[in-house]
């Protein structure tokens, strides 16, 4: 499904959410939305699935998804971040959707098996007694049950452990090429495996709307922490901006091109006054400053 | 199925089982059986009401109980739905689905005003038929007909209130505020209420009566008293003045049929605001 917003603009009372966004994402591409809170990201996904009504124009295909809300639902599939407190128990919401989207729910009950989640064990159980990684994994099994060609997550991994994730992204890969998906995330695991596009917002506008790889390149955020007993190396930490954290570590949070040129020359300054290092990295991006 | 009835089918599936695992059922449930249980206690004597008496005393007073309470369940059953399923995300989810705003409102405003109903009905019934197999008493068909269809046509404008003010306040605490103000309007804007406020505060009598004749409750209340005979005293100033210009049947169809207007009004006016308003 391919996604053309012009000029988009949505005011709640006195505070303008989206400032004349402008985006247009091919069909098939995967993207991913991120930026500080309150930059815009949940409005823009809402006016996506046609829950809020902008100025401006936001077209699915051609279609308003305000305007032409249940046409353009026929066609969507959404994986919220936070699960609603539904009381009804798990058959229901699972024939809810059935029915809505015309599927078999044994369909929704193969997928979620996949994110080991046994829905026939959990018919009679109410949604909300359901813990947050079974909700979620629920939610992500009735989003990939349709055929719909523009998924919509909102942080779908939030509440999976890593064995879930893995499973998941396996999911996400199985995907028809020709899906569009429109990611909401500051996972760096989630860029990298779903992601092929970053779209950046900040104060209701976009602020880099390009490749996930140079995106990534800039703003992918490391740790390095040092150990050292001679003096003479922890001034050398120190004239680079390394801080003394927990038992005496040396810590610095980098960017990723700042990590390449540094580690090396570490290691070449350092070399024996250096007992231990390790270097990691961060898995949020940097997202509180725009790009250009 | 048409796909709306289908929607509609899916969303009300939904709402009935949020229902009957809530609280508010069973407080509703025990509300109806102790006001009842109590009514059948203490009403199958020898004694007489305005005529009544044996089983149409106890549903004359049950009714009339009723008709205060009534409202207050009405609206507490209602009047956070909306806003309650906007601020917790059902919304965001169930309208990412293919389902028309229009169903979810008829469903939920339906399996609501059926969960009201329904268990009064039968509990009406029930106590009709307990006086008859266990007291003795005859079954006053034609008094528990006309109670039913006053009932439900007062929880019918309320439920259209409460659905109204979930739709129209955002916030649920500030929701919680308009639906205890209605319901107290409703229950001191009788006309023996105001009646009482006119004498102390000098109000004009053509505003209580105004007010009075546009309240549901007044409205609903004359139409349960519309079977005795107009007296002034029982009917009060409003009802007695309708009474003698419409008869009986008249100011029982205005009794039932008024408040029926109210709250389809409420509910249409909520529906096209929730149609064309940001849902989230």
């Amino acid at each position: 499904m391919r996604i053309e917003l012009k000029a988009v603009r949505k005011r709640f009372g006195g505070a303008e959410a989206l400032k004349g966004i402008t985006l247009s994402v091919p069909s098939g591409r995967r993207v991913a939305l991120i930026g500080p809170n309150g930059s815009g990201k949940s409005t823009l996904l809402r006016s996506l699935l046609g829950l809020v009504e902008c100025e401006g124009e936001v077209r699915l295909d051609g279609r308003s998804p305000f305007e032409d809300r249940l046409e353009v639902a026929r066609r969507l599939a959404y994986v919220p971040q936070v699960a609603p407190q539904l009381g009804a128990p798990v058959e229901d919401v699972v024939a809810l959707v059935a029915r809505t989207r015309a599927l078999a729910p044994e369909a929704i009950a193969r997928l979620a098996a996949r994110l080991e989640l046994d829905v026939d064990a959990l018919r009679g159980r109410p949604f909300r007694a359901l813990s947050g990684g079974m909700k979620q994994k629920l939610l992500i099994a009735l989003a990939l049950a349709s055929d719909a060609s523009l998924l919509v997550m909102d942080e779908p991994t939030a509440s999976l452990d890593a064995r879930a994730r893995e499973r998941f992204f396996a999911l996400c890969e199985e995907q028809a090429p020709g899906r569009t998906l429109v990611l909401c995330s500051h996972r760096l695991e989630e860029l990298r495996h779903l992601a092929g596009h970053v779209v950046s917002l900040d104060d209701g506008r976009v602020t880099y709307d390009g490749p996930a790889e140079d995106f990534l390149a800039g703003r992918g955020l490391a740790v390095v922490e040092v150990a050292t007993g001679s003096a003479e190396a922890a001034g050398w930490l120190e004239a680079r901006g390394f801080r003394t954290g927990l038992r005496g570590w040396w810590v610095r949070t980098l960017s990723q091109a700042e990590k390449r040129e540094l580690v090396p020359e570490l290691a070449h300054e350092l070399g024996r006054g250096m007992s231990d290092l390790r270097v990691r990295d961060v898995e949020t991006v940097e997202v509180s400053h725009g790009g250009d | 199925m048409t796909s709306l009835t289908r929607e509609v089918a899916a969303v009300a599936r939904l709402e009935l089982a949020e229902v009957l695992r809530s609280r508010w059922m069973v407080f509703c449930g025990a509300v109806y059986a102790l006001l009842a249980g109590a009514f059948v206690l203490v009403g199958l004597r020898e004694s007489s009401l305005l005529g009544f008496s044996g089983m149409g005393r106890v549903l004359l007073s049950f009714c009339h109980a009723l008709v205060l309470l009534l409202p207050l369940l009405a609206l507490t059953a209602t009047g956070q739905v909306v806003n309650r399923a906007r601020e917790d995300g059902t919304l965001e989810l169930l309208f990412s689905l293919p389902v028309r705003r229009g169903a979810f409102f008829v469903a939920v405003s339906g399996v609501r005003y059926t969960a009201l109903v329904v268990p009064l009905v039968v509990l009406m019934l029930g106590m009709s038929l307990l006086g008859q197999l266990a007291f003795g008493q005859g079954v006053p068909w034609g008094f528990l007909l006309r109670a039913v269809a006053v009932c439900a046509a007062l929880l019918l404008a309320f439920v259209g209130l409460g659905i109204a003010v979930s739709t129209l306040v955002r916030s649920q605490a500030r929701a919680m505020i308009w639906l205890l103000t209605l319901w107290a309007l409703g229950v001191a804007l009788i006309d023996f209420g105001l009646v009482g406020l006119m004498l102390q505060w000098r109000l004009d009598p053509r505003t209580v009566f105004l007010l009075a004749a546009l309240n549901p409750v007044q409205a609903a209340r004359m139409a349960l008293l519309s079977g005795v005979t107009p007296d002034l005293s029982v009917l009060g100033p409003v009802g007695f003045f309708l009474a003698n210009r419409l008869g009986g049947a008249g100011l029982f169809a205005v009794g039932t049929l008024w408040p029926v207007a109210v709250g389809l009004g409420a509910w249409a006016h909520a529906l096209r605001r929730f149609q064309r308003s940001d849902l989230v």
